[in-house]
């Protein structure tokens, strides 16, 4: 018994108030249900939400209504066929049933022009083998189905939403009830044909006239397309299936992080990988990537080409593939791909001092661009100093320009990559210490890696 | 790919006009305040460290409080503005492994278990990447993983542009 009054519950807690005044009208006692208030308002009216409140009503309406509208009725409904003639006809009955309570509603000041179209429906509807009835008392509408196996949080949106979530959420819920109903209901009565099957049955059936159903009502059109496609889809993947709950939550679950992963593999490129965990590794390589790309294009940011290596030991290595891409658009990071510098002979470093000396009278920036792009730094003699006692196995030699000397002094890095860093590093340090020698000075340590 | 920065759906409300403006806005108040050319490498340190701060506010802002992590990344933001105005908040900032608060952790748990064993390694490195990852579960992960990544192509892209046509300026 409580299943299908639950389930009429969660659909009525689904339905938004508009939807749940026909279901409430076609109950004897509906003027005095919970509901009243939410129904008997002037939104159930024809004009706005018709085809909305028409979807609904054909999409909700046959997986639970029957049952559910059975069990008001009988207690007070006595010249109504009793439930005990139940088997397949039942149907013929609720026919009737619900034509009367259609007209009632009618007359209650229901939509007008809904009602032909929902007659049909309801009549087609009841042509279904009958569902399980449960003598549920119509007790308080408002419980909703969120202790049953569907998790609650898709039951929420639908009352927010009209229209197609919401009658997909509605066929979730319904699916799921609708199946836990007709297991539950074995117990309570003793029902001529069997549940899981008549269930199944039902819910296919109801599927496909509810599809006929919905095209001929003036539902809209995706929802006709959505909706009958919908219950489809979830009985079949539900048909061999125990109607456990949590093999059901486990299948909803699943299902909606395989889509979430196929809106996350359209993102990322490269995305052709079709197992879980590549993809998964694709996607963290990604969003690592990006990140990274967005520290190295704020160093670019700083204009100049000065003082990026500092900032370049900062990053790992893999930080060489996002440095080539923004070569064209970042000029300081350029990756040095001339290699190890040569030994310098002494020809050669003048000559580039002496470059170096005069473009950065006229422009410091393209100074530094020059000096990176030669795969040579700039830095205080004093620093300079520092380090080559500090990386005892650097071959090159070590020129450096003082902050208040006039020949430039240029030092070449043909180290590995750990002596770079190291002395990078060194240098970081050593002129964050030093920063009153830097002060007044134009001169910028860089180091840049070969 | 977008050509222009102004070439966005709808100029007045999308996410990418509301982060470029606030991103143009935040760099030339830094722009202002430290000349390039006559910087120290402190403070040239300092200053990427300003934009890349004020890149990830800028888009943090942007999205609102629309989703979890753009939450996550702005209550780290003020929690290390409030710690550096010497209230020494105990809040961590970058990428905290902390694990998550114990009403979470059973749903983690659930999720482990169910899952392949081998996506487990993944869904934890994930979660350490997004920001405020780690009270989510993979649902929910793997959409703002989803929405993170379209944010951080976004960042990326505008700076991009900038840092061209500041290039190309010179």
């Amino acid at each position: 018994m409580q299943p299908c009054s639950r389930e009429m519950q969660a659909m009525n807690s689904l339905l938004s108030p508009t939807q749940q005044i026909p279901l409430q009208d076609l109950q004897p006692n509906g003027n005095s249900g919970t509901h009243q208030a939410q129904i008997h308002n002037p939104q159930f009216d024809p004009t706005s939400s018709h085809d909305d409140f028409l979807d609904q009503m054909l999409s909700t309406l046959p997986s639970c209504s029957w049952s559910d509208l059975k069990s008001p009725w009988d207690p007070p409904k006595s010249d109504e066929t009793p439930p005990s003639n139940h088997d397949n006809n039942v149907g013929f009955h609720y026919d009737e049933i619900l034509a009367s309570k259609l007209r009632q509603h009618q007359i209650n000041g229901g939509g007008g022009g809904t009602t032909a179209a929902m007659k049909m429906m309801m009549q087609q509807q009841m042509m279904l083998p009958g569902r399980p009835i449960a003598a549920a008392g119509g007790g308080g509408l408002t419980m909703p189905l969120h202790n049953d196996i569907v998790d609650g949080s898709s039951f929420k949106s639908p009352n927010q939403q009209g229209g197609e979530g919401s009658v997909q959420a509605l066929y979730n819920g319904f699916g799921a009830g609708s199946l836990h109903g007709t297991n539950n209901q074995s117990p309570n009565q003793p029902q001529p044909f069997h549940h899981p099957q008549g269930g199944n049955m039902q819910t296919q059936s109801f599927g496909a006239t509810a599809g006929t159903v919905m095209n001929q009502s003036q539902a809209s059109g995706s929802t006709t397309g959505g909706a009958p496609a919908q219950p489809k889809q979830r009985v079949r993947a539900r048909r061999g299936q125990a109607t456990d709950p949590h093999s059901i939550a486990e299948r909803l679950r699943r299902e909606r992080i395989a889509e979430r992963m196929k809106a996350l593999q359209e993102l990322v490129p490269n995305a052709n990988k079709t197992d879980k965990a590549s993809m998964l590794d694709e996607i963290i390589d990604y969003v690592k990537f990006l990140q990274l790309q967005v520290k190295v294009l704020s160093m670019s940011r700083l204009g100049g080409a000065a003082a990026v290596a500092p900032l370049v030991a900062d990053m790992p290595s893999e930080g060489g593939d996002c440095v080539q891409t923004t070569a064209g658009g970042g000029g300081s990071l350029q990756r040095n791909s001339n290699g190890n510098q040569p030994s310098a002979n002494n020809d050669s470093l003048t000559v580039t001092e002496h470059q170096v000396a005069k473009l950065m009278e006229e422009d410091m920036g393209s100074a530094m661009q020059y000096l990176q792009r030669k795969g040579l730094c700039l830095m205080p003699i004093s620093l300079a100093t520092a380090i080559s006692t500090a990386t005892c196995h650097s071959r090159n030699p070590m020129i450096n320009k003082g902050s208040s000397s006039n020949h430039p002094l240029l030092q070449s890095n043909g180290d590995g990559p750990s002596s770079p860093s190291m002395s990078v590093l060194t240098v970081q340090s050593a002129t964050m210490g030093n920063g009153g020698l830097d002060g007044s000075a134009k001169d910028a340590a860089s180091v840049s890696k070969p | 790919m977008m050509n222009t920065p102004q070439q966005v759906k709808n100029p007045s409300s999308s996410l990418k006009s509301r982060f470029i403006t606030r991103f143009l806005g935040a760099l030339t108040k830094i722009t202002a305040e430290d000349p390039i050319s006559s910087s120290s490498p402190t403070r040239i340190f300092q200053r990427y460290r300003r934009i890349k701060v004020a890149s990830n506010k800028s888009m943090a802002y942007s999205v609102r409080s629309r989703r979890i992590w753009s939450r996550a990344m702005l209550s780290r933001f003020r929690s290390r503005r409030s710690a550096f105005s010497g209230r020494r908040s105990s809040v961590k900032t970058t990428n905290c492994t902390t694990s998550p608060p114990p009403a979470l952790i059973k749903v983690t748990i659930n999720e482990k278990k169910t899952a392949k064993g081998g996506l487990d390694m993944q869904t934890d490195e994930l979660r350490e990447l997004v920001p405020g990852g780690e009270a989510m579960d993979v649902c929910n992960l793997l959409d703002e993983t989803a929405h993170y990544i379209k944010c951080l192509t976004t960042q990326v892209q505008v700076m991009r542009k900038i840092v061209d046509f500041y290039h190309l300026s010179k």
